[in-house]
């Protein structure tokens, strides 16, 4: 029954942003353009590394690539249907309109967390499968079914776990009201993610890796899948990308709870 | 309906004096001190009953409003609204409540009004039949049929605001707190609004708290009113109650058909004003009978009233009444 609800809730939310977007066609076009000129530019890189030798710490080209696959849909996840929302909190918490959404009846988390989608962002999803069917055709054989189911689930962890990370920046704007650094912040580290996890390894002896895998958890979101396509993530690192997941997510909420409870309304 | 019992609410806020040697001191060490929007105050409130918040900015009136419908946590003291605790923020308690804020909006800015009304439909799971009736009805008495599906941002202030209206009231709560929903809105629209408050409390025997800025919606609205100053409730009762205790005397309106002395009118009583062929006297109350006598033998009247002092006037009176009172009582006491 609740989860109906909240299923129609999203529906609704959905289609507010769709109509928003629809006002603004010309977005379409203009999202289309800049999403291929940053993949083109998140490749430059990978070409000069690969062009001086065949192998980068255990991944070819084509596995590498398999990575900034990975990291640019879960950059068109972030920038369509996780950052818009979530950036309009840290605005309702400075004009203090926060107080509308938690006089409604219905979770406060939830309402933020759908009220805006850039459905034109899609068009990164789109690139990163593009990328996917390019890296396997480099590499020249498929992904096996089981490689595949793993990476799709690892797909709902990898959101889970950004989504989580946002939430947790967000809720920093209740105690420092101006967070527009920190979401730089944030989206500099991310772009650490385009590279795959090991590359790091000789980086401060492994120390930035144990980060990236454990504290910012960088590591679980772009290269576990692509071990995953790969057939190559242990079965353990595969239940651990899960549970890790849902800590995060669960801990995240609580913070969230916390910094709802602290919250005192700009002054009228 | 409400009851509020002992209601604090007390912020910390960092506090530091102006100048770049003070900015780096309190990098590193910080002073506080504490504000008492709300010091302890005590009241109740029946069901279907319409009350005014009185008080001068800063007077704690919004962060009653905001304890009330659970989006602070109250320092100290008891309150319940009809049997919830307005903190624990239970589905139940706030589909029964709104509060409206003439200065914030919830209407989605980019979207017709039509879109959030939508939206609020379905957070408060108003049944389709239902809202189809409030809706049509909010429709007609606030006539927006033509403003709900132009985008808000198109919309001026006045229309506007009957939009936040509409959607506040979408899921008809049985408690309504408006924090000065009239501001900035023409004597037009301010009247506008009025009717439509007072009829929607009279359909639905909705509870009301209003605050506003303009003495004429709370005379309009409120039979009871609360004063707060600086978090303290300092006068609860009828309107015309706190008319009679702050400013007892009356004033005497004379429209005159020739010009008059000065001291023939002053004669009569304290003059507030005279220009222009209109004088208006202050007098006593229980000398009311025999100045406007007087004054119709005496003097070339045209026209002649009877009226109590604007509300604005007693309002101010009032608060300095008790800011004189406060600075009495901090001074030190001579040795």
């Amino acid at each position: 029954m609740k989860v109906k609800r909240y299923l129609r809730l999203l529906g609704i939310q959905l289609k507010a942003s769709g109509l928003l977007s629809l006002q603004y066609r010309a977005d379409f076009f203009t999202e289309g353009l800049t999403s291929l000129f940053w993949t083109f530019t998140a490749l430059a890189p990978l070409f000069v590394v690969y062009s001086e030798r065949p192998n980068l710490e255990g991944w070819s080209f084509g596995e590498a690539l398999l990575v900034v696959g990975w990291f640019t849909l879960l950059q068109g996840i972030l920038e369509g249907a996780i950052n818009p929302s979530l950036t309009g909190v840290v605005e309702h918490i400075r004009k203090g309109t926060l107080d509308f959404v938690l006089l409604k009846p219905a979770d406060a988390q939830f309402l933020v967390s759908t009220q805006r989608f850039q459905p034109w962002r899609a068009f990164n999803v789109l690139t990163g499968v593009g990328l996917f069917v390019y890296a396997f055709m480099h590499l020249g054989r498929w992904p096996s079914v089981t490689g595949l189911l793993a990476s799709v689930l690892l797909l709902g962890t990898s959101t889970l776990l950004l989504y989580s990370l946002w939430i947790l920046t967000v809720s920093a704007a209740f105690f420092v009201v101006r967070v527009d650094n920190l979401t730089y912040l944030f989206t500099s580290i991310f772009d650490f993610a385009r590279w795959p996890s090991s590359v790091f390894q000789g980086v401060g002896r492994g120390v930035l890796t144990l980060v990236f895998t454990y504290v910012i958890p960088l590591a679980l979101m772009t290269t576990f899948p692509a071990q995953a396509m790969l057939g190559r993530l242990p079965p353990q690192s595969l239940v651990g990308a899960v549970v890790g997941a849902g800590l995060f997510a669960w801990g995240s909420r609580q913070v969230w709870l916390r910094s709802i409870r602290r919250y005192t309304s700009a002054s009228s | 309906m409400i009851s509020v019992r002992g209601l604090r609410k007390h912020y910390q806020v960092h506090q530091r004096p102006p100048g770049l040697k003070a900015a780096l001191r309190s990098l590193v060490h910080r002073s506080y001190t504490t504000v008492k929007a709300v010091d302890g105050i005590s009241f109740d409130i029946r069901p279907g009953e319409r009350v005014g918040f009185l008080g001068p900015n800063g007077a704690g009136k919004t962060t009653t409003l905001k304890v009330l419908s659970g989006l602070l946590h109250p320092s100290d003291g008891e309150v319940t609204v009809d049997g919830h605790v307005p903190q624990k923020r239970e589905e139940a308690f706030l589909k029964k409540i709104m509060l409206v804020m003439g200065q914030k909006q919830q209407l989605l800015w980019d979207l017709p009004p039509a879109e959030t009304f939508e939206l609020n439909r379905a957070i408060y799971d108003v049944p389709q039949a239902q809202y189809k009736k409030t809706i049509s009805d909010l429709i007609e008495l606030l006539e927006i049929g033509d403003l709900i599906v132009k985008p808000t941002r198109q919309l001026s202030l006045g229309e506007r605001m009957k939009c936040e209206l509409a959607a506040a009231l979408i899921h008809q709560p049985r408690v309504l707190f408006l924090d000065e929903p009239t501001i900035g809105l023409d004597v037009a629209m301010q009247a506008t609004m009025r009717t439509f408050i007072k009829e929607y409390n009279e359909k639905y025997g909705a509870t009301l708290i209003l605050t506003s800025h303009y003495m004429d919606d709370v005379a309009a609205l409120c039979p009871r009113v609360i004063v707060i100053d600086k978090g303290l409730l300092s006068y609860d009762g009828g309107l015309d109650a706190l008319v009679q205790r702050v400013r007892p005397e009356k004033r005497v309106v004379l429209r005159l058909s020739e010009e008059v002395d000065a001291a023939r009118l002053s004669s009569l009583g304290r003059v507030v004003t005279h220009e222009s062929g209109t004088a208006v006297l202050q007098v006593q109350q229980e000398a009311v009978n025999a100045t406007v006598t007087r004054a119709l033998s005496t003097l070339p009247v045209m026209d002649l009233t009877v009226e109590n002092a604007p509300l604005e006037e007693v309002m101010s009176e009032l608060f300095a009444e008790s800011k004189a009172r406060r600075t009495a009582a901090s001074e030190p006491v001579p040795a």
